[in-house]
């Protein structure tokens, strides 16, 4: 019967030093104000941080040194990852980028591209939206409308974004578009275009989110001109694209660990000697999320082996959004939490109703729930 | 997988595909036979075929004896294939053994663990106090006790006090300790921490082969029972029960995994912790989804589902409850305070 396999990754000892590293380097921008730990390092973004990080050769640290890599493993990456989130550091800007945009340049792109934009992004001076979902396309994918016509010289691309993060401050946007087919004809005719924000033709709008908070953006592409070698994998290979992407994107750490400065937080709010039950509950949590780490880390082995787990990378996904979405609730059920207002300084509390407020939203990034137990039936080989 | 690891396997396998009938499961399984059919009786050529295969006798250390990893791949399959014998009570017991410096005897071996208030006193060279719930009490020859700083071997041959079973039919039994004979004593400052964790290790690995037993069911399951025209594992909703059968089934693995490369090396409490408390936890969830994919006929006696989801509810609680592994990591994650948290987390934090 078809089960699914995490099999244990040793870190190498250059991994462990790095940890130790990168925790030092945190402590001390910490402690010297250049951020305070937020919840979702993935929600606040600094340019003057992901510069640093890219300084010290955290960024793009698995691709090869002549695309400005650092070609190391990616247990190392998956460490300084790990640590970033466990700071609650503002990290968002490279997030994406980093995470998916960049290996995916890597492997499929052209020459240009690669040499134009990788050392960019490990320099953390380039940041990428995702340009997949629609008006009329969320989880059917396969559904898109915004198409690209042949050019001379490359294609121009028509067609409507919606639910972009980062598109307000993104440098490139990969835009999945139809090049040919329609949609009723689903996976085929679909490509992948690397579109520079600064094109003629783009419009962003911002969309806000329930809280206020500005991540989501529509984009409008009109006429929006796009070069031939600007194109990822080749022409209708989009579909192959972006399932190929799924298993960077949903493995990380980021997927179980949005919610954690809320729970460190809350650890020191119980102080050292919680009831039974209160000490249960944060216990839970921890073991939660200890069980997720090593999976998530075994995947990342996978991924060094040039594997694309992306059945393994949905499971780890949905066990760590339920876990993320979890330590807001928990940490209502041991510690009092009054609505006392967001922009008041209440510790734990603020971090509280910001996690709560967030949350709701990490089984729909980066694939739902649904979809992803969907996919997890497929390796089942019951679909 | 080491090729030794694989041969054992299979022959753990190939031994269940012969000797392990539904008459001897209904046998050894003192729910369903009031205890009357004798589970000794019942069981004895099981366990003579795994003797035989020298599947009884391996995590005692020594030249010839399988890696600690191996050992409790063996105790993951035992749990996979529900066997009713203490096999890995024998095998967890004999490592403790060794790690005591005491020579294990031959046969079945067992662990009595005291609850709370239930530590045994030593006077002489005897000691005093009844443990209750020691698995296969009855069956086995001797058990490795703790008492206050110390890890005994005893023969309990004359010390069975009160036959009980857990929710599964499978013995656990009352020792009175005063019956017993002290074969060897050894000084363990924390013999009856380490005796526990050692249990709950266990039963978190055997809970991970159990899981995935579940999941076997249950997909053989959904694909051959039809209802409204198609086999039910095509309905959308039951894919989705499987799917998160799936994601505990490999969470448990995995939890077990990190506390098994903890435990090669010594006793790893707060990684124990871990897996019990994960894998606890999987197991309810798990029981819940395997009983729903079934409907009534997964309620029957008949069918074999009950042997795996009855020990998925027994093994939950054995050796602490996830409530009282949790609390317990609640406790060290308290005591070491938010910052430190992460580094807790991350394995770095010496937690004994």
């Amino acid at each position: 019967m078809p089960q699914f396999s995490f099999e244990p990754v040793v870190m190498p000892p250059e991994a462990i030093q790095l940890r130790q590293e990168v925790r030092a380097f945190l402590a001390d921008e910490i402690q010297k104000g250049s951020f305070s730990p937020a919840v979702g390092s993935m929600v606040e973004g600094d340019e003057a941080f992901s510069q640093k990080i890219g300084a010290k050769g955290w960024l793009g640290m698995t691709w090869p040194k002549e695309y400005g890599g650092g070609g190391r493993s990616s247990l190392e990456r998956y460490v300084v990852v790990e640590e970033l989130l466990a700071a609650g550091a503002p990290s968002l800007c490279h997030w994406i980028a980093e995470r998916q945009s960049g290996p995916q340049i890597l492997r499929h792109g052209s020459e240009r591209a690669k040499r134009m934009i990788l050392p960019e992004i490990a320099a953390g001076r380039c940041y990428f939206a995702i340009g997949m979902s629609e008006p009329d396309t969320g989880s059917d994918l396969a559904s898109v409308k915004s198409r690209a016509v042949k050019a001379e010289g490359g294609w121009r691309i028509t067609g409507r974004k919606v639910w972009t993060s980062f598109a307000h401050r993104a440098h490139y946007v990969i835009a999945l578009v139809r090049t040919s087919g329609t949609p009723d004809q689903r996976h085929y005719g679909l490509s992948q275009f690397i579109v520079d924000m600064k094109t003629p033709g783009i419009t962003v709008r911002p969309i806000y989110n329930l809280y206020g908070g500005h991540d989501f953006n529509e984009v409008t592409f009109d006429d929006v001109f796009v070069p031939d070698d600007m194109i990822i994998g080749g022409e209708g290979r989009g579909w192959e694209m972006v399932v190929g992407e799924l298993a960077f994107e949903r493995s990380g750490p980021d997927r179980f660990m949005s919610t954690y400065p809320l729970l460190a937080e809350a650890v020191d709010e119980l102080g050292p000697d919680p009831e039974r039950m209160q000490a249960a509950e944060v216990g839970r949590a921890i073991a939660h999320l200890a069980t997720l780490r090593r999976m998530s880390a075994s995947i990342a082995g996978m991924l060094n082996d040039g594997k694309s787990p992306v059945t393994e990378a949905a499971l780890v996904k949905d066990l760590g959004t339920t876990i993320e979405q979890e330590i807001p609730e928990i940490v209502r059920r041991i510690l009092p939490v009054e609505p006392r207002g967001v922009s008041s300084d209440n510790g734990y509390a603020d971090l509280q109703q910001l996690a709560q407020m967030q949350c709701v939203s990490y089984s729909i990034r980066g694939g739902t729930r649904e979809i992803l137990r969907g996919m997890i039936a497929r390796g089942l080989g019951l679909r | 997988m080491s090729d030794m690891r694989d041969e054992m396997l299979r022959t753990l396998d190939r031994i269940v595909e012969d000797t392990v009938t539904t008459a001897l499961r209904e046998a050894a399984d003192e729910k369903a036979s009031g205890g009357g059919a004798g589970q000794g009786d019942a069981t004895a050529a099981l366990w003579a075929a795994l003797e035989a295969a020298g599947i009884t006798a391996i995590g005692g250390g020594g030249e010839d004896d399988v890696a600690f990893a191996d050992a409790m791949e063996l105790v993951r399959r035992a749990g996979y294939h529900a066997l009713p014998v203490p096999l890995a009570e024998t095998i967890i017991a004999r490592r403790l053994l060794a790690k005591a410096g005491l020579a294990a005897p031959s046969g079945a071996i067992t662990l009595a663990v005291p609850g709370a208030g239930e530590l045994p006193r030593v006077s002489g060279g005897a000691l005093a106090g009844v443990i209750q719930g020691v698995p296969y009490g009855r069956a086995a020859a001797h058990a490795v006790v703790a008492s206050q700083g110390q890890l005994h071997l005893v023969a309990i041959h004359d010390a069975l006090m009160t036959r009980g079973t857990n929710m599964a039919g499978e013995p656990r039994d009352a020792l009175d300790l005063a019956r017993a004979t002290v074969v060897a004593s050894v000084s363990w400052p924390t013999a009856a921490g380490d005796l526990e964790a050692e249990g709950a290790l266990v039963r978190a690995v055997a809970l991970s082969g159990a899981l995935s037993a579940c999941l076997d069911h249950c997909l053989t399951w959904v694909n051959d029972r039809v209802q409204f025209g198609k086999p039910i594992g095509k309905h959308q909703a039951v894919q989705h029960l499987l799917a998160q059968l799936a994601e505990e089934t490999a969470a448990a693995g995995a939890a077990a995994d990190l506390a098994i490369e903890a435990a090669a090396v010594g006793p790893k409490r707060f990684e124990v912790a871990i897996a019990k408390a994960r894998a606890g936890e999987a197991a309810g969830k798990a029981a819940n989804i395997a009983h729903a994919t079934f409907g009534a006929m997964g309620f029957t006696r008949e069918h074999p589902l009950h042997y795996t989801t009855r020990r998925l509810w027994a093994w939950r609680n054995e050796f602490g409850s996830e409530i009282y592994w949790q609390a317990e990591i609640g406790r060290v994650a308290a005591q070491n305070g938010g910052a430190k948290l992460w580094p807790l987390l991350a394995g770095e934090v010496e937690t004994r």
